[in-house]
């Protein structure tokens, strides 16, 4: 886009000669408005501004701006708005392209101005510091849109990662899970079914996603339970019970001394996931809001999924007992608040219930 | 002949320039041309039995250089939300700015335009979030301005949809 200088003769203003011979050198034309859509041309007429009329005129000739070109009558508009308020000042319409017959389009921008109780609209062809600026928002966006591009592929890389380390941890969790008879779709299950609250509870993304790789990890310490208690078919005495109840505690240890995110709400929710809301819970009698809210969801799913499914001591429950069950359970094992948010969600766990069905063994 | 105003609307390098190009003089270039104001482009079509102008009004793209004037809407039979499918934020800021003009202009018919359909491979505007977006009643347009696919029907369809609207 280039700057049209027309060489013009200055209109004598009535502030003086000198203005005129100003106005003249710069690429716009200055009218006075008489009547609505009449103007008063006080300068000589730019190429420009003649291919916009179609007619040329010369200064001080009366001109129609109407229809002359759509963004100017839109934005009159607003200048006639401005001239009716009769406030000082001045508004500004902003750049815009005209085209031009041939296809070559000008950079234009309106004024429309109060002086005296007379007014005026200045039409100015922006010319090179129209150019500058777009070179200016130019650079400065493709910048932006590198940027864009970079941060996508650190996050490409990053979901990457998580998605290997996640496949990792699963598949070493499945072989702990596998000696106490649980199975690897049960630890998958936990992580997505956990995942499915935070995400109703609004969590960011990030957490949700340590939800998911965390929640798996509950009872992790279930490692450091010997055998003849682990797999024992028949109840535990109340001293195998204790020891039992020990595996919260290694599996804290197990986890601790970290500062991943991710491994501190995996060493909370191993402490914590038999904790019950009313405090009758294990290992440190918590109460309320006292439990960890990412334990006090996987004591939530960890029960439902347990119990609707098929377990070497016992067959599946089916869901409507499950649920009556542990709605009595709501305010006394479980945060009844989160309860609600996990029959909220039902759809969405009784999906994830079905698209990892425990494998044969 | 009818005169209709069309705004095009989104944030920058989205394609709002590419689409009324390939529209109105069937080509496309790669390269992002950065729009600062506004231009106008017209293109005389025939929708149904009525021989309408289409006005189209190119605006700015919106990012922290540059802020949409609702007052462009002032006469428009509508405008045309444009994201691009590759950048879900352009999908919220898309969303917002139908916001912001509705807040200053009152409702005023809209479609959504999903561009850059060419690379779907790509896009991050995930379909439960389109789903849940129809299901909200918006009305959705799936293109590309480089390919040319979707691109006539989009603004045609837009622009007949508008014409009833203003005739009902």
């Amino acid at each position: 886009m280039t700057s049209r200088r027309s060489e013009r003769a200055a209109l004598p203003l009535p502030e003086g000669p000198d203005l005129g011979l100003v106005l003249g050198g710069l690429d716009m034309v200055v009218l006075k408005r008489e009547l609505d859509d009449t103007f008063l041309l006080l300068t000589e007429p730019t190429a420009w501004f003649g291919e916009m009329l179609g007619t040329v005129r010369a200064a001080g000739a009366r001109v129609s701006l109407r229809g002359a070109s759509d963004y100017l009558d839109y934005f009159l508009f607003d200048a006639a708005e401005f001239w009716l308020r009769g406030a000082p000042g001045r508004v500004r319409s902003g750049p815009w392209l005209e085209a031009e017959s041939g296809g070559e389009r000008h950079a234009l921008e309106a004024q429309a101005l109060l002086s005296k109780n007379e007014s005026f609209l200045i039409l100015e062809h922006l010319g090179e510091a129209y150019d500058a600026q777009v070179r200016v928002l130019q650079s400065a966006r493709d910048h932006l849109l590198k940027e864009e591009a970079l941060e996508q592929e650190v996050l490409r890389r990053t979901q990457s990662i998580r998605l290997r380390e996640e496949e990792i941890a699963m598949r070493l969790l499945a072989a702990a899970a596998a000696r106490d008879g649980e199975t690897g779709s049960h630890v998958r299950r936990i992580g997505l079914y956990a995942a499915a609250i935070g995400e109703a509870l609004g969590w960011k993304t990030s957490r949700i996603a340590d939800l998911r790789v965390a929640a798996p990890m509950h009872d992790v310490g279930k490692i450091g339970i010997p055998d003849a208690i682990l797999r024992k078919p028949g109840a535990l005495t109340e001293a195998e019970f204790r020891i039992m109840q020990d595996h919260t505690v290694i599996g804290a240890r197990m986890l601790g001394n970290s500062d991943i995110p991710l491994l501190c709400m995996a060493r909370e929710i191993a402490l914590s996931h038999h904790e019950k809301w009313d405090g009758r819970g294990y290992p440190q009698h918590l109460v309320g809001e006292q439990i960890p809210i990412a334990a006090r969801i996987v004591a939530i799913v960890d029960v439902y999924d347990a119990m609707v499914h098929r377990r070497v001591y016992k067959p599946p429950i089916p869901e409507p007992e499950v649920l009556a069950s542990m709605e009595r359970g709501a305010g006394r094992d479980f945060d009844p608040a989160l309860f609600d948010v996990f029959l909220g969600i039902l759809p969405t766990i009784r999906a994830i219930r079905d698209s990892y069905l425990d494998e044969a063994v | 002949m009818i005169q209709l105003k069309l705004c095009m609307v989104g944030a920058f390098a989205v394609g709002k320039s590419s689409l009324v190009q390939r529209y109105v003089q069937s080509i496309f270039s790669e390269k992002y041309h950065t729009t600062v104001g506004v231009k106008i482009d017209k293109k005389d079509v025939a929708l149904g039995a009525a021989k309408v102008r289409l006005m189209i009004w190119d605006l700015a793209g919106e990012d922290c250089f540059s802020a949409l004037r609702p007052t462009f809407m002032r006469g428009a039979a509508g405008y045309l939300l444009v994201a691009d499918g590759t950048r879900a934020h352009t999908l919220d800021a898309a969303l917002d700015l139908s916001r912001q003009i509705e807040a200053a202009q009152g409702p005023l018919p809209f479609a959504l335009v999903l561009n850059k359909e060419d690379l779907l491979d790509e896009w991050q505007i995930v379909t439960p979030h389109i789903d849940a977006l129809e299901r909200r009643g918006v009305r959705l347009f799936r293109c590309s301005a480089k390919s040319g696919a979707g691109v006539q029907a989009m603004f045609e369809h837009f622009a007949l949809g508008s014409l009833k609207g203003r005739a009902s």
